[in-house]
C-alpha cells in the first residue's frame, strides 16, 4: 500500500520537473552550447569551440561592461546596506515610531524599476529636481549633469537602485534586531556602555545572520541589474553605464551577434555564480566564528 | 538630572531627525504625486515650487498613452495566471519533495535549488529560439509558462520547507484509513499551506507585475503587451515633460500601493520572504 502511495505522490512531482526541465535547464544547457557556436539565431549553427570567448576577451566593451558591473554591484552593495543597518539601528532603539517609519521605507521597494527610473531620470535632469533644488540652496557650484557626465552617471544610477531597496536591506536588519535578546543588551546598558560600544560589541555580532543575506540578495540584484541603466542613460555616455546585461541585450536582440550575446551570458552566469558563492561562504564563516 | 535632560532631548532630537530621514526617502514619491497634478506650463515656471492650481488633466493624457485600460488587463491577467500556476505546480512538487526522503529526490530538489542563482539572462536567448519553435511568441501562455519556470525554484523551496515542518502524523492515520495521496493533499496539506502561500503570492506579483524583460523580448503584439512594456515604448524620459512622465509612473504603481495598502502585513512579510532567494 505505502509502495504504491509513493509512486502517486512522485507523479504530483511530473508538471514541475517537465516545465523546469524544458523551459529552464534545457535553455541553460542549449545556452551554454550555443556560446561554443556562431549562430545567428537561425537553425545554422556550426561549432567553433572558444572562438566567441576569445572574441569576448579581446573586446574592451566586454572588460569595461565586467568592470562597470562589478563596480555598480559594490557601490550598491556597501551604501544600502550601510543606510538600511543605519535605519535600522535608529528605528530599532525607537519602538513607537518603528513599525510606522519601516512600512514607509519600504514603499519605494513596490515601485517597478521602469517606474522609479521615469521618476529619477527627471530628478537627474539637467533643469530637474535635483538641480533646481541645490539651485534654491545657492548651491549652483554642486550643480551637475548627473546622468550626461561619464565620472557621475555610474553612481547616479546606483543611487536610484539604493534608494529602491535601502528600505528593505533595513527590513531584513530590523529581523535581525528582533533575534538579539533582550537580556544582553540591558545586560551592556547596565555596565554603562555608550551606544557607539553596544552596537560594536552587542549588536553588530549578532546581526552577522542578516548580514549575510543582505549583502547576498544585494549583491545578486545589483549584478543583474538591467532596468535602471537601460531607461535611465541606455547604456551612455559614452558606454560608461553598459552592464554585461545590457550587452547581452544588445547583441542578442539587436546587434546580430547571437553567439557572441549568449557568450556573454555566460560570463554574466559565472560572474555572480563566483561572486555570490564566495561572499556567501565568506560571510557565513565569519558567522560561525563569532 | 542634567544627563536625564540631556538624554530625553537627545532621545526626541534623535526621532525627529529620523522622521525627517525617512521623509527624504519618500520626498521623490511625494514631489511625483504633487508634479503629476500641476500644469506643464507651471511645473515650467518653478519645478519646485507650490503649485497654483490643480488638474487631472495629466493622467488623462498618459492614460490614453500607454494604452492603461488594455495594458493593465493584460498585466493583471498575466500576473494572476502565473500566481496561479506556480503555486498548484509548485505546492504539488513540494509535497513528495518533504516526504519522500531517498537519494533521488534530494537531488531533484538541489537541481531546483540551483535554478535560485540563474539570472534570466542567462536562459534569455536559447528561451526565444525554444518558443518560436514552440509557436508560443506573442501568447499569454508563453509568458505564463516562462514565469512559472523562473519562479518554480522559490515556490518549490518555500512550499517543501513548510511541508517539512508538519507533523506526519495526520497523514499517517489517513493512509491507514485508506485515504490515498491525492486526498491526504488535498483534504490535509493544502489547506496548511495558505499563510506561505499568501507570503508566495505577494513575492512572485511583485515580480511579474513590475518586470519588462519577458514580456518586452517575448510579446510583440501591441494589443498583448504590458504596463511596463508601454510605458518603456512609448515615453522616453529624456524628452519628455514631468508632466507626461510622472502620471505614467503613478499608474503603473497604483495597483501594487492599492494592494500595499489593504494587505500591508503580507507584502511586508512576503518581501522579507525573498531573502530566502540567495
Amino acid at each position: 500500500m505505502f509502495h504504491r502511495r509513493r509512486a502517486t505522490m512522485a507523479a504530483f512531482l511530473l508538471p514541475a520537473i517537465v516545465i523546469y526541465g524544458v523551459f529552464m535547464l534545457y535553455p541553460l544547457a542549449r545556452g551554454v552550447y550555443l556560446s561554443m557556436t556562431d549562430s545567428l539565431g537561425g537553425p545554422i549553427a556550426n561549432f567553433v569551440g572558444t572562438e566567441q570567448y576569445r572574441a569576448m576577451a579581446d573586446d574592451p566593451k566586454v572588460t569595461s561592461a565586467l568592470w562597470h558591473t562589478v563596480l555598480y554591484a559594490a557601490v550598491v552593495v556597501v551604501s544600502q546596506n550601510a543606510l538600511g543597518l543605519l535605519f535600522a539601528s535608529l528605528l530599532f532603539r525607537r519602538p513607537k515610531v518603528r513599525k510606522g517609519l519601516s512600512v514607509v521605507l519600504l514603499t519605494p521597494t513596490l515601485v517597478s524599476p521602469v517606474m522609479a527610473a521615469f521618476i529619477w531620470s527627471y530628478l537627474f535632469a539637467p533643469e530637474g529636481g535635483i538641480n533646481a533644488l541645490l539651485g534654491v540652496f545657492g548651491l549652483d557650484s554642486l550643480q551637475h549633469v548627473w546622468l550626461g557626465d561619464t565620472s557621475t552617471a555610474l553612481y547616479a544610477v546606483a543611487a536610484v537602485n539604493v534608494w529602491m531597496f535601502a528600505g528593505y536591506s533595513c527590513a531584513i536588519f530590523l529581523a535581525g534586531y528582533m533575534s538579539v535578546p533582550t537580556e544582553l543588551l540591558d545586560a551592556a546598558a547596565v555596565d554603562g556602555a555608550s551606544g557607539w560600544q553596544r552596537f560594536r560589541s552587542v549588536e553588530w555580532p549578532m546581526l552577522a545572520p542578516a548580514l549575510t543575506v543582505n549583502v547576498t540578495l544585494s549583491l545578486i540584484g545589483s549584478l543583474k541589474v538591467f532596468e535602471f541603466p537601460l531607461v535611465l542613460t541606455n547604456g551612455g555616455p559614452a558606454g560608461a553605464t553598459d552592464t554585461l546585461t545590457m550587452l547581452v541585450y544588445r547583441n542578442v536582440f539587436g546587434g546580430g551577434k547571437f553567439a557572441f550575446g549568449i557568450a556573454v551570458s555566460v560570463l554574466l552566469l559565472v560572474t555572480v555564480v563566483v561572486l555570490s558563492s564566495a561572499t556567501s561562504s565568506l560571510l557565513r564563516l565569519r558567522e560561525r566564528r563569532i | 538630572m542634567i544627563s536625564t535632560l540631556w538624554r530625553r532631548t537627545s532621545g526626541t532630537l534623535g526621532t525627529v531627525l529620523l522622521c525627517l530621514g525617512t521623509l527624504t526617502f519618500v520626498l521623490p514619491f511625494l514631489f511625483t504625486v504633487v508634479t503629476s497634478l500641476r500644469t506643464a506650463a507651471d511645473v515650467a515656471r518653478s519645478p519646485l515650487g507650490f503649485p497654483h492650481s490643480l488638474t487631472l488633466h495629466n493622467f488623462t493624457e498618459a492614460f490614453g498613452q500607454i494604452h492603461y485600460g488594455r495594458s493593465a488587463l493584460n498585466t493583471l491577467l498575466i500576473t494572476g495566471l502565473s500566481c496561479l500556476s506556480i503555486t498548484v505546480i509548485g505546492s504539488l512538487a513540494s509535497y513528495p519533495l518533504a516526504r519522500i526522503t531517498q537519494n533521488w529526490s534530494t537531488w531533484v530538489y538541489r537541481l531546483f535549488i540551483l535554478g535560485t542563482s540563474v539570472p534570466i539572462f542567462v536562459v534569455v536567448a536559447p528561451l526565444y529560439l525554444l518558443m518560436r519553435d514552440l509557436n508560443l511568441l506573442d501568447s499569454y501562455a508563453g509568458v505564463v509558462i516562462i514565469y512559472t519556470a523562473i519562479n518554480l525554484p522559490v515556490a518549490v523551496f518555500f512550499y517543501t520547507s513548510f511541508v517539512r515542518s508538519i507533523p506526519v502524523d495526520l497523514e499517517e492515520a489517513a493512509a491507514l484509513d485508506g485515504c490515498g495521496a491525492f486526498r491526504t493533499f488535498f483534504v490535509i496539506i493544502l489547506p496548511l499551506l495558505r499563510p506561505i502561500t499568501s507570503t508566495l503570492l505577494t513575492f512572485v506579483a511583485l515580480q511579474v507585475w513590475n518586470d519588462l524583460l519577458v514580456p518586452l523580448v517575448f510579446l510583440q503584439d501591441p494589443d498583448k503587451r504590458t504596463v511596463m512594456v508601454n510605458a518603456y515604448s512609448f515615453i522616453d524620459p529624456h524628452t519628455v515633460q514631468p508632466t507626461t512622465l510622472f502620471p505614467a509612473a503613478l499608474l503603473g504603481v497604483l495597483p501594487l500601493l492599492l494592494i500595499f495598502v489593504f494587505l500591508q502585513r503580507h507584502v511586508v512579510a512576503g518581501m522579507s520572504a525573498g531573502a530566502v532567494k540567495s
